[in-house]
């Protein structure tokens, strides 16, 4: 497909264009955190930003949702909420955040023929077209290009917009990424081979700013035999057992199901929860499985680097950095599976 | 200053004692400014421990944090002593604990360190971006802070880094050692945690339209309540299921009844040491609410916590003469 | 328009307060009816977690009643209470909740009059302010 270029000028043009169309989310600062919120003005967008505090993972797997409501009474009626229809652009999104998605897509929308399709998951996902943005100068802890991928990557998304100066270029990378740019009308112009050089050095550069490397070869077959290893206890140590880490993941995707209710009437709903709290594997017995950090810790490293590696083939972590960002304790997984490979067994 | 290698040393007196388990401090993190807590079992472990202004992190966590795995058949409970290095509000939180008989002063060796005032993790990090090699920072006599990076050296005015709660912090000494480190620090000068009184002054209307924004972001992770040395109960209010307090949803109602309730449990319990505002991923200024009651407290009850661990709890204990003006 | 009702949550006291409201009835004192009240052995028995929840869950306003200072059927509960609802308001009125909405009383048995006069006054003030808003439950799914 033929790529485009956007003027910088233009951006708000096409984001108000967007916004009249679609529903548009896209990053919004707040007391300096930045999280992917429902747009209805350009201004309010900040595209100053690495990588945003919560990851976008909220706008599809939302930290509450409505699985159905109910009613009290001799007849009981039972609700299934109306699922957002709108068709939705998500702007400004992160290779890795992307990753993310196409991560959570077996967890929610099965892999075979008759496995159960999450709606709520499935309709939001398809509804979304996703406008990547490249990153430019990547953090400290970031490391995508671990995972076979780059703060350029149109592996995940439907268009990327990539920050070449003056302007934006654009790639067009699916049929879904096509339609959006053709409703737009003539805000873009034909980019020139000029400004695809500068697309790739830029991605060159910005892959080459990255300083922090995981190195995953062989982990799934050595963790197989590292189950009982005391490394996980003195990591565990440390880990004060907050749910940060999970809730930051862009693809940490463990929920909890309530049941919320008035005298009147009621709903079940569907919280994210940590597998960091006690209280996720304890039995109503008062037994729980997992009774340690050291059980916690381990199952949260053994979840991405093991088990969904062996069911998926995909690590489920896409070195955004967040969790070593933010642990309070320093718990860094790069520094977790840089000692997993030197542990002796 | 804290002289490392006198810490080491004592360390390892302590570790190599036999009713001794293992003693708590810090070492260099896997990059820039970070530090982790560190856990020495052996002597050779205390090798690697160190203190200087960024070991921010409050310790005495890790006296009620420990989860023990079930015993097997036959195997004794290790009940040896815990070593803590503490500051003076690591210290406090101890004091705390004990009074509230969370902890047995007899179970613990503490090793006291003069604080004067740590930096501010994120403060620092803004300062400094993207630091991928471990880098020192000492403190010098004129109140700057010596940072090396690179090959170059960066004095910055103590002033600009140092924690918001440093800044009004009036007991820097650990009021309860086994072995104090250099000598106390007299305190000079004290800021007033400024915040409150702009907000206080503010239309009630204003303050919730202030905290609201606030709430409104928590994410529920818990980590104020993790990270907070004195949050030690079994089962915390906002866990239980009959009754259960707060639901699980995250939105406004149900943040603001947790930031409510977290900070009320904290009454006249809390030392201060800001680890909640620290640790919050969504930057909630936690501590305004802490400060705020600590202040309220102060006036109305003259109850300080954490200093004397014979002390009656604040809300255990009363005076005939309360002030009661607001009872009709 | 309908004049707002205001819906108050009293938390009062089996030994003083209750009886006290007891009295008011059976003297026939006429007093508003918007004071729902849940009996309680003390007032010390009032956790705050009650104010709270009781504003989350749809009340206007809470009134907590206890025995007069030395007069607490268990001796000390009613000064501890004082204590707790102290710092509890205060704390709600600086995250911007209108320190109206939670009120103390002492009522003693014999005060009948007195807790008319108190509920009087509590209904008044929550209806100047209106509906309690700021943390209630939506209760929308």
């Amino acid at each position: 497909m033929e790529n485009l270029v956007l003027s910088k000028e233009k951006l708000p043009e096409m984001l108000t264009e967007i916004a009249s169309k679609y529903a548009l989310f896209g990053p919004i600062e707040e007391n300096g955190v930045t999280s992917f919120k429902h747009i209805s003005n350009s201004q309010e967008i900040n595209l100053d930003y690495l990588r945003s505090r919560i990851s976008p993972k909220d706008l599809i797997f939302q930290q509450t949702e409505t699985l159905f409501t109910f009613s009290k009474g001799k007849e009981v009626k039972v609700n299934t909420p109306q699922i957002d229809e709108a068709k939705r652009v998500i702007f400004g999104i992160r290779s890795c955040d992307a990753r993310g998605y196409s991560i959570l897509d077996p967890v929610f929308e099965g892999k075979r023929e008759g496995d159960y399709k999450d709606p709520f998951y499935t309709k939001k996902r398809n509804r979304s077209t996703l406008i990547g943005l490249s990153c430019n100068k990547p953090e400290v802890n970031c490391f995508c290009t671990s995972f076979d991928d780059s703060p350029a990557s149109m592996k995940n998304v439907d268009i990327l917009f990539t920050d070449i100066g003056e302007k934006y270029f654009i790639d067009i990378v699916t049929e879904k990424g096509k339609e959006l740019i053709e409703n737009l009308g003539n805000l873009f112009s034909k980019a020139s081979e000029e400004d695809g050089e500068v697309r790739e050095r830029v991605e060159q550069d910005a892959i080459n700013a990255i300083t922090r490397h995981m190195n995953t070869e062989g982990v799934v077959e050595k963790l197989e035999k590292m189950f009982n290893h005391e490394l996980w206890q003195k990591t565990a140590m440390r880990c004060i057992g907050c749910g940060i880490c999970t809730y930051l993941c862009p693809t940490c995707h463990c929920f909890d199901m309530q049941d919320e209710a008035t005298l009147k009437e009621g709903a079940r709903i569907r919280v994210w929860d940590s597998c960091m709290y006690p209280e996720y594997t304890m039995h109503a017995s008062g037994h729980n499985p997992r009774p340690a950090r050291m059980n916690r810790v381990r199952n949260r490293v053994y979840h991405k680097f093991s088990y969904f590696p062996k069911n998926d083939k995909i690590f489920a972590c896409t070195g955004c950095g967040r969790c070593i960002d933010y642990c309070p304790v320093n718990i860094d997984i790069i520094d977790v599976i840089a000692k997993v490979k030197e542990a002796k067994i | 200053m804290v002289d490392l290698k006198n810490l080491i040393e004592i360390t390892k007196k302590i570790v190599s004692r036999e009713d001794v388990r293992y003693v708590v401090g810090y070492k260099k993190g896997t990059y820039g400014f970070q530090i982790m807590p560190a856990f020495a079992y052996t002597p050779e472990d205390a090798e690697d421990f160190i203190y200087s202004p960024v070991c921010s992190k409050n310790l005495a966590v890790y006296t009620i944090l420990e989860e023990k795995l079930p015993l097997k058949r036959g195997e004794e409970e290790d009940k040896r002593k815990i070593g803590v290095v503490v500051k003076g509000c690591d210290s406090r939180a101890i004091v705390q604990i004990i009074q509230e008989k969370g902890l047995k002063r007899e179970d613990l060796v503490l090793i006291g360190i003069p604080c004067k005032g740590v930096i501010e993790p994120k403060k620092i990090e803004k300062m400094f971006p993207n630091q991928t090699d471990l880098i020192d920072v000492i403190e010098n006599d004129n109140s700057e802070y010596i940072i090396n990076i690179g090959g170059k050296t960066h004095k910055v005015p103590k002033n600009e880094l140092l924690s918001d709660v440093c800044k009004s912090c009036e007991f820097p000494n650990p009021p309860l050692y086994d072995v104090l480190l250099g000598e106390e620090v007299e305190i000079t000068e004290i800021e007033e945690f400024s915040k409150i009184d702009e907000l206080d002054e503010k239309h009630t209307e204003d303050k919730w339209e202030y905290w609201k924004r606030h709430f409104e972001r928590c994410i529920r992770c818990y980590a104020c309540r993790e990270a907070c040395p004195l949050c030690y109960c079994k089962e915390c209010m906002a866990d239980t299921l009959n009754p259960q307090w707060i639901r699980r949803s995250v939105n406004l109602s149900e943040n603001a009844a947790w930031n409510i309730m977290r900070a009320y449990h904290l009454a006249g319990r809390c030392v201060s040491c800001g680890e909640c505002e620290r640790v919050c991923p969504v930057n909630i200024p936690l501590m305004e609410l802490n400060k705020k009651i600590e202040r309220d407290v102060k006036k109305m009850f003259d109850y300080t916590s954490g200093l004397d661990e014979e002390e009656k709890p604040l809300f255990g204990m009363f005076k005939p003469d309360d002030p009661e003006d607001f009872i009709l | 328009m309908e004049e707002f009702e205001p819906n108050i949550i009293g938390f009062l006291c089996n030994w003083c307060s209750y009886a006290g409201a007891d009295l008011a009835g059976t003297s026939r004192i006429q007093y508003p009816p918007n004071v729902k009240i849940i009996k309680v052995m003390c007032s010390g028995r009032v956790n705050p977690m009650y104010v709270v929840n009781a504003l989350q869950q749809g009340a206007d306003g809470v009134l907590i009643g206890g025995c007069h200072p030395g007069d607490c059927h268990y001796s000390r509960g009613n000064y501890l209470a004082r204590r707790r609802i102290a710092v509890m308001k205060r704390l709600l009125e600086y995250i911007g909740i209108e320190p109206e909405r939670v009120r103390m009383t002492w009522v003693s048995a014999a005060e009948g009059r007195k807790f008319a006069e108190v509920v009087e006054e509590i209904t008044k003030d929550i209806k100047k302010i209106g509906p309690m808003k700021k943390i209630r439950r939506e209760n929308i799914w």
